[in-house]
C-alpha cells in the first residue's frame, strides 16, 4: 500500500510538472525588456513593393520624469520629443521589416497598446490589404486602435511632429481624430470597422486623414502641428480618392454618426443636441432608391440679425437648417458616385431587406451605384433659443 | 527500512505508556487506618516542594484526635483555612459538649455536618483522588481512624481580572474578555444565556497537566449527535499537557492538513453566547482566555460581533469591504506580477507606463521583488510582534523609512510595488481570522504566478476553491450556506440583514430548535400611538 500511495505522488508530481511545461505559457518577459508601442506605421514601395515598418514606441523613464534639457515645456511646439522613440526599417515584406528592427533597437516591440495604425498616402493608394491580413491573424492587436492615412507620402512623417499637450505623440494624434469624430467633423475608423467594412465588399473602407498644418509656436516662431484633414476613401484594398470636410460631415449624417456638433444656416449658428438617421432602400423595378430619413434636434447659439425671434422665423430657420443637412449630405453621395465607392453602406442596407434580388446585385453593384437615386428627408427641431427671447 | 523505523517508533509508544503507568501507580492505593502512613504516603508522592503544606495537629476535647490538613499554598484561600477549617477544628471543636461517637457515623461525617463551615465539601478514599484535588486547589483533611477523608473546595489564587478585549475590538458592544480561569469565563457565559440547558460538561485532559477543559452547550438547541462526536473526539486526546486551547483545537480539527481553520477561536464571551445560540459548541479549557467553536465555517472569519451590535447596513457594506480585502490580501501581489511579466496587455495603457517607469533600472525580476518585498513585510511584522514594546517603535521607524524610502530611491524596488505590498498588509488585516491562512496563500500565488502568470493563478484559486468545498467541519460543510446552497441562511453571509428579519437558525447546523424568534418582529408605531397622531 505504501508503494502504491508513493506512485501516486509521483503521478501527480509527474502530471503537475507536465502541465506546467506543455502549455506553453513561458512567455514571461520583464517589463524592462520591452518596449511599449504606441502608434504603428507602415508604408508600401510603388516602386519596388518593399515595406516600411515603422514603430513609434513609449519611453516610459521620460514619461514621469523629463530629463533636464525637457524640463522648461513639454514637448514645446518644434522641441525634440523625448518620450518617444520612433525606429523605422525597410524589407520586401512586413515581417523582413519587423525582425530588421531587431538588429538596431533594444528591446523588442511590444504591440498590443498600439493606439493607432498609420498608413503613408503612397502606400495606401498602392494597396494596403497586407497589412490588414497580418493584422487579423495576429492576436496581438487591438480591435479597437484607430486607422488613419497620413497627408504626406510617408507614414513617419506625420508620427514625429509633436502634437498638443500629450507626451506620446500617438496619444495625441487618437485623441484629435476623437475629438473631431465626437464633434461630427470626421470620422473615427477603428481596425473593426475597417474590417467589417473590407468584408463586406461593397460597402468601401474609409478613414480619416491627418496632415501637417502650420502654427505658431509660443515663442513666435512657426512651427509645425498636426490636423486631421478629409477622409481617405478605399476600395479594391486602396486608397482611391478622399472627402473634403463637408463631405465627410454628410457622411457622418448618413451613417448616424452625427453626435454633436455646430452647424451654420446663412442666418444663424447652431448646436446640434440630438440626431438621428436612417437608410431606407426600396427596390422600382430595376431601380434602388434609397431614402436617408435624418431627424434632429438642435439649440439656437446665434442669431446675427437684430431682431426678436418670433415663431416664423424659428420655422424659417428649422428650414434652412434641414436644408443646409441635406447639401451636406448630397455634396457627399455626388462624391461617393463620382468615386463609385459605397462609403455608406447602401449596398447592406439593401443586402438586409432584398436578400433575393442582392443575389444577382452584389456582383453588378460597381454598376448599379451610381445609378441610385437618392431622397434626403431631414427633420429638424429647434428645441431651446438661449437665456434671451428678445434682441439685444 | 521504513518498517524498522515504525517498529521502533511503536515501541516507543508502549514505553511512553509505561512509564506513565509507573508514575501513577499510586492512583488506586486505598486509605489506611494509620493517619502517619497515610501522611507519610502522601509525603513521599508530593516530594519535598515546599508549597505543600501538611498541618498536623491534635483535636477533639481532650486534644486526642489525631488529624492533618493537606493543601498546597497558593492554590487555596488562606482565609478560608485559617477560619473556617483550621480555627473550627482546633478551637470551636473542644467547645462542642457533644462527643464524637454518639451521634455521628464517623468523625469525619461529624466534622463536614457539624464543624466546617464550608459549602463544597467531598469524600475521597484513595490516594490518587486526594492528590489530583490537592494539586487542583483543595484542602485534605485526613484523620486517625478513618479510611476517608474530606476535600474542600478551596480554590483562590491570584488571577487577572476581566478586561477588555485585546484581539477582537468593537465599538458598540459588550467591553469584556475571557480570563484564564474557568470559573470566570462559564460565569460570563451563564450571566449572558440564563437558560437552564445551558450545560458545561467538565473533562480533564492531560496526563500531567490535568487541564480541566470545559465543553459548553444549550440543550435543546445543540444537536445531540454534535455533542457526542465532540466528546468522542475529546476523550480520543491522551497526552501529557493542554497549556492553551490551541492544544485542543490541534487535536480535534477536522483537517489538520489543511490550511484553513475548520475550528474557531473567540476571546468574547458575547461572541461565544451567540455561537451557542445558533446551536454550537463551545469548548473552554482552563489556563487560557480564548474559546473554540465548532462547527466553524469559511463566512464566520467574515462576520464580526460589531455586525450585529450596528444597524444592517453599514454592516452589509463593510462585509463586503472585508471580503475585498481578503481576496485583495491574497491576489494583489501575485496579480501586479503576472501582469508586469506575463500581460502587460492587461495594464491600461497609461498606468504601463507608469509602471513601466517604476521598473526601468530595477535588478530584479519582478517575482523576486515581490517576494522580497512580501518578505520584509512578514519579517517586520513578526519583529513588531514580539518585539518588547519600547523597541517596537525603533522597528517600525527602520521599517518605513528603510523599505519605503530607501529602497526606491535606490532603484531597489518600484513604487508601484510598495504600493502594491503595502496594501496587501493592510488588507490581510482586514480578516484577522484568516490573517496567517492569507499570509501563506500569497506566498503560494505569489510563486506561481511569477512561474505561470494568469494561467497558473486562474489554477491555483481553482484548486483552493475545491480544496475549501471538501472541507467539512463536524458535519456541517465549510462553504456553506453558498455551498451547498442554502438561500434562507443568506441573511447572515454577504448581507446581513436585520435582525427582526433573521428568524431561523442557521439551517447547515441542524438546531434542534429551528426558530428563535416570532415572525413580524419588524419596528412598527403601536396602534394607540397611531391613533394618538390622528388626533392631534
Amino acid at each position: 500500500m505504501k508503494k502504491e500511495t508513493n506512485l501516486k505522488i509521483c503521478l501527480t508530481i509527474i502530471l503537475i510538472f507536465m502541465t506546467v511545461c506543455l502549455s506553453g505559457c513561458w512567455d514571461s518577459v520583464e517589463l524592462n525588456k520591452r518596449s511599449i508601442v504606441s502608434g504603428l506605421g507602415w508604408d508600401l514601395d510603388p516602386k519596388t513593393g518593399e515595406v516600411t515598418f515603422t514603430v513609434q514606441s513609449i519611453v516610459p523613464s521620460e514619461v514621469k520624469a523629463p530629463s533636464a534639457s525637457n524640463t522648461t515645456g513639454q514637448q514645446q511646439a518644434g522641441g525634440e520629443l523625448r518620450s518617444i522613440q520612433v525606429d523605422k526599417d525597410t524589407g520586401p515584406a512586413m515581417y523582413d521589416a519587423i525582425t530588421r528592427l531587431t538588429q538596431h533597437v533594444t528591446r523588442f516591440p511590444f504591440y498590443p497598446h498600439t493606439k493607432v495604425y498609420i498608413f503613408g498616402k503612397e502606400g495606401a493608394q498602392h494597396g494596403i490589404y497586407q497589412f490588414f491580413d497580418v493584422q487579423a491573424r495576429n492576436p496581438d492587436s487591438r480591435p479597437n486602435a484607430l486607422i488613419v492615412v497620413s497627408a504626406e507620402k510617408k507614414a513617419s512623417d506625420i508620427m514625429v511632429i509633436p502634437d498638443g499637450m500629450e507626451k506620446i505623440q500617438a496619444f495625441g494624434m487618437v485623441a484629435e481624430i476623437k475629438l473631431s469624430a465626437q464633434y461630427s467633423k470626421y470620422p473615427a475608423v477603428t481596425v473593426l470597422d475597417f474590417q467589417k467594412r473590407i468584408m463586406s465588399r461593397t460597402t468601401a473602407p474609409i478613414a480619416p486623414i491627418v496632415g501637417i498644418a502650420k502654427a505658431i509656436g509660443p515663442d513666435g516662431r512657426e512651427t509645425k502641428k498636426l490636423r486631421v484633414a478629409g477622409t481617405a476613401v478605399f476600395k479594391g484594398g486602396r486608397m482611391i480618392g478622399e472627402l473634403n470636410e463637408r463631405e465627410s460631415s454628410g457622411l457622418l449624417w448618413v451613417t448616424n454618426k452625427v453626435k454633436i456638433g455646430f452647424i451654420a444656416v446663412p442666418e444663424a449658428d447652431l448646436e446640434i443636441v440630438k440626431a438621428k438617421s436612417k437608410i431606407i432602400p426600396e427596390l422600382q423595378g430595376d431601380k434602388i432608391k434609397i431614402t436617408v430619413d435624418i431627424k434632429e434636434e438642435s439649440d439656437l447659439v446665434l442669431y446675427k440679425k437684430r431682431q426678436d425671434l418670433t415663431a416664423d422665423i424659428l420655422r424659417e430657420l428649422e428650414k434652412d437648417l434641414a436644408k443646409e443637412i441635406e447639401s451636406q449630405v448630397m455634396a457627399s453621395v455626388e462624391k461617393s458616385f463620382a468615386l463609385d465607392a459605397d462609403v455608406f453602406g447602401f449596398g447592406e442596407a439593401v443586402h438586409r431587406k432584398y436578400k433575393n434580388e442582392w443575389k444577382d446585385m452584389k456582383p453588378r453593384w460597381d454598376e448599379i451605384y451610381p445609378e441610385i437615386e437618392v431622397v434626403v428627408k431631414v427633420k429638424t427641431h429647434l428645441n431651446k433659443i438661449g437665456d434671451i427671447n428678445k434682441a439685444l | 527500512m521504513f518498517r524498522l523505523l515504525r517498529r521502533n517508533l511503536l515501541k516507543r509508544t508502549s514505553d511512553h505508556k509505561a512509564e506513565a503507568k509507573a508514575a501513577h501507580d499510586y492512583a488506586h492505593i486505598k486509605l489506611e487506618t494509620k493517619l502517619d502512613d497515610n501522611l507519610n504516603r502522601i509525603r513521599n508522592i508530593l516530594g519535598e516542594s515546599n508549597d505543600v503544606i501538611i498541618r498536623d495537629m491534635k483535636i477533639g476535647p481532650n486534644s486526642n484526635i489525631h488529624a492533618a490538613v493537606v493543601y498546597i499554598d497558593g492554590l487555596v484561600e488562606r482565609n478560608l483555612v485559617n477560619h473556617d477549617i483550621l480555627q473550627p477544628l482546633m478551637f470551636n471543636l473542644p467547645l462542642i459538649k457533644d462527643n464524637v461517637s454518639q451521634k455521628h457515623t464517623s468523625l469525619l461525617e461529624f466534622f463536614k455536618s457539624t464543624v466546617l463551615t464550608v459549602g463544597q465539601i467531598a469524600e475521597a478514599g484513595d490516594i490518587g483522588s486526594i492528590i489530583s484535588a490537592v494539586l487542583s486547589g483543595n484542602i485534605a483533611i485526613l484523620a486517625e481512624d478513618t479510611t476517608k477523608a474530606l476535600l474542600i473546595d478551596a480554590k483562590g489564587w491570584e488571577k487577572r481580572s476581566i478586561e477588555e478585549p485585546g484581539n477582537e475590538v468593537s465599538i458598540r458592544g459588550p467591553k469584556e474578555s475571557f480570563t484564564e480561569t474557568m470559573r470566570t469565563n462559564t460565569a460570563l457565559l451563564r450571566r449572558k444565556i440564563k437558560d437552564p440547558g445551558l450545560t458545561f460538561q467538565n473533562l480533564q485532559i492531560g496526563e500531567r497537566t490535568k487541564t480541566y477543559v470545559t465543553v459548553a452547550y444549550i440543550k435543546g438547541i445543540t444537536p445531540e449527535n454534535l455533542i457526542k462526536e465532540i466528546n468522542q473526539r475529546l476523550n480520543r486526546i491522551d497526552t501529557d499537557s493542554i497549556l492553551d486551547v490551541g492544544y485542543i483545537e490541534q487535536y480535534i480539527e477536522d483537517a489538520p492538513k489543511s490550511l484553513f481553520p475548520t475550528v474557531g477561536t473567540s476571546e468574547r464571551p458575547d461572541v461565544t453566547a451567540a455561537k451557542l445560540l445558533e446551536g454550537r459548541v463551545a469548548i473552554l479549557v482552563d489556563g487560557s482566555p480564548m474559546a473554540l467553536t465548532m462547527p466553524y465555517l469559511f463566512i464566520e472569519g467574515f462576520q464580526s460581533p460589531e455586525d450585529y451590535y450596528t444597524r444592517p447596513f453599514y454592516a452589509t457594506i463593510i462585509r463586503w469591504v472585508r471580503l475585498l480585502g481578503f481576496l485583495l490580501s491574497i491576489y494583489l501581489p501575485g496579480l501586479f506580477v503576472s501582469l508586469s511579466a506575463f500581460h502587460p496587455e492587461l495594464f491600461p495603457t497609461e498606468l504601463l507606463v507608469s509602471v513601466a517607469a517604476a521598473r526601468e533600472g530595477i535588478p530584479f525580476p519582478v517575482v523576486l521583488e515581490a517576494l522580497l518585498m512580501v518578505l520584509t513585510f512578514e519579517i517586520l511584522r513578526e519583529a513588531g510582534l514580539r518585539l518588547p514594546r519600547p523597541l517596537g517603535q525603533a522597528v517600525s521607524i527602520v521599517g518605513a523609512l528603510v523599505i519605503g524610502q530607501s529602497a526606491v530611491s535606490a532603484g531597489l524596488v518600484g513604487a508601484p510595488m510598495v504600493i502594491v505590498v503595502a496594501t496587501t498588509a493592510i488588507a490581510s488585516f482586514l480578516v484577522v481570522p484568516y490573517a496567517d491562512t492569507g499570509a501563506l496563500l500569497r506566498f503560494l500565488l505569489l510563486i506561481v504566478s511569477g512561474i505561470l502568470g494568469l494561467f497558473g493563478m486562474v489554477l491555483f484559486s481553482l484548486e483552493i476553491l475545491s480544496h475549501l468545498a471538501s472541507l467539512r467541519s463536524l458535519g456541517a460543510s465549510y462553504l456553506s450556506p453558498l455551498v451547498p446552497v442554502d438561500i434562507k441562511s443568506f441573511k447572515d453571509t454577504f448581507i446581513r440583514a436585520p435582525l427582526w428579519a433573521m428568524e431561523d437558525r442557521p439551517e447547515f447546523l441542524h438546531p434542534l430548535e429551528k426558530k428563535r424568534q416570532a415572525p413580524d418582529l419588524m419596528p412598527q408605531a403601536t396602534k394607540s400611538s397611531q391613533t394618538r397622531r390622528d388626533n392631534q
